[in-house]
């Protein structure tokens, strides 16, 4: 939803301009998606710089040439996660968008995401409570700007009728429950949960419940009655 | 490292309100262990503790460690299962009676919070602790998630129209996690009953609606 800040990828890649440097992008990427595939396999604690240099098939000296340690190198995948994320969400909306339909398809988008890539999921639900609970703080901070930007687009922002720091927790737990039952690839199953705790904390209840009953709808047409 | 058996007393597994019987928090080798795991994790975190650490602490020989638990992780694991046995316990005793529906909800909320608040150490251990044990943390997620929420399940009116949203019980159970996480992640786990209107209205919410919500959470607030 932010709408200032490239991507890192491709920010950096126009700014790359010796095949080394565009050599070292690539290693650099590479580990990172080695990081959330092995993370999402056995979660980080259980994850070894072995894990991540044999995946990213590179050496440990190339690893310390991007990376300090495996805390740092989780920490920018963290970073990563969350940028792609806010890109997709702001992709997904329509600047002409009331709020709570623009909250809505943002949602969407990110759901969906995630289930495409389960791997983004564990890292920022399970992961990110067992490293280091101020990880949550960094991204939350982030995001909630972003939603709160959202509304605003009508004017002020209005009241909240519920903490969104806590919205984006229940979120959390939800999605966090949803990989440890095994059902990651379905966490589209959430979708009317989570748009409803997406537009639930400035729309409040009845918006909320109506997005969701949308979003439900468009998932599975027909049924929404039910 | 403890030498004077009567220095044993101080470590007990659950201070407090924990629903525990007396003779359970006797120091019985294995109630002794629980307790180490549980301090000695949240002092040194669950990869630096070692069995040596949790022997220490309390107070008890390898031999007996090993003849009741078969490694570290499953010491810890019999603490997280003993303890949340009394936190469902206690839950059950006011979320289960015949008292309007809200009204049971706050009051299993409040003695949820005060179960939390009177422990901060069995808090951390709880809500912190246990999700860095690696790829087995999924299991016990699951495990007490589906505990939790089949419990507020269980207590739903019969009559009452159900709502809207099919997961309303995972919402209510997941802002009352998420609200504990934050406050112990904060070190703030001794005040966890000041959140209780607020609690009361969150886990109300999705259900009722924000008036009902609303007038509940008045009632928590009094």
């Amino acid at each position: 939803m932010q709408k200032h800040r490239s991507s890192e990828t491709t920010g950096d890649l126009l700014r790359l301009s010796t095949p080394v440097e565009i050599a070292r992008h690539g290693q650099r990427q590479r580990i990172l998606d080695a990081m959330i595939e092995c993370s999402a396999e056995k979660t980080y604690a259980a994850t070894t710089i072995t894990d991540i240099v044999a995946r990213a098939r590179i050496s440990r000296t190339t690893f310390y040439k991007h990376f300090a340690d495996k805390r740092a190198c989780f920490d920018a995948a963290v970073e990563q996660c969350i940028e792609e994320l806010q890109q997709v969400a702001s992709a997904a909306l329509a600047p002409t968008d009331p709020p709570a339909e623009a909250v809505r398809k943002g949602a969407t988008a990110v759901v969906g995401a995630l289930a495409a890539r389960p791997g983004l999921a564990q890292l920022l639900t399970g992961d990110a409570i067992a490293v280091d609970p101020m990880v949550i703080e960094r991204y939350r901070r982030a995001t909630i700007p972003a939603l709160e930007a959202v509304w605003e687009q009508e004017g002020s922002a209005p009241e909240p009728h519920t903490d969104p720091r806590l919205a984006f927790g229940q979120a959390q737990v939800l999605i966090l429950n949803q990989i440890a039952t095994g059902k990651a690839d379905k966490l589209p199953e959430l979708l009317p949960e989570i748009v409803y705790l997406a537009v639930g904390p400035y729309g409040g209840h009845e918006k909320a419940l109506e997005q969701s009953r949308r979003a439900r709808e468009a998932a599975a047409p027909g049924t929404a009655s039910e | 490292m403890i030498s004077n058996p009567d220095d044993l007393q101080q470590w007990r597994l659950p201070r407090g309100r924990h629903g525990l019987p007396r003779e359970l928090v006797e120091r019985s080798q294995r109630e002794r262990l629980l307790a180490a795991v549980v301090k000695t994790t949240v002092a040194k975190g669950y990869e630096s503790t070692t069995v040596a650490d949790i022997l220490g602490e309390a107070g008890v020989g390898r031999e007996t460690f090993y003849e009741l638990f078969d490694d570290k992780l499953d010491c810890m694991l019999s603490a997280e299962q003993i303890l949340l046995d009394s936190l469902e316990q206690r839950l059950r005793e006011v979320y289960i009676s015949s008292a309007p529906w809200p009204q049971r909800v706050r009051e299993g909320l409040q003695a949820t919070l005060e179960w939390f608040a009177a422990d901060p150490e069995v808090a951390r251990f709880l809500l912190i602790e246990l999700s860095t044990i690696g790829p087995d943390f999924h299991a016990v997620f699951r495990a007490q998630y589906a505990r939790f929420t089949g419990l507020f399940e269980d207590g739903l009116d019969a009559g009452a129209p159900s709502p809207e949203l099919s997961q309303a019980t995972r919402l209510g159970v997941s802002a009352l996690l998420a609200r504990l996480y934050e406050e112990v992640v904060l070190g703030r786990a001794a005040e966890l009953p000041r959140l209780l209107p607020d609690v009361t209205y969150d886990f109300l919410v999705p259900f009722v609606g924000e008036e009902e919500a609303r007038a509940e959470q008045q009632r928590a607030t009094a």
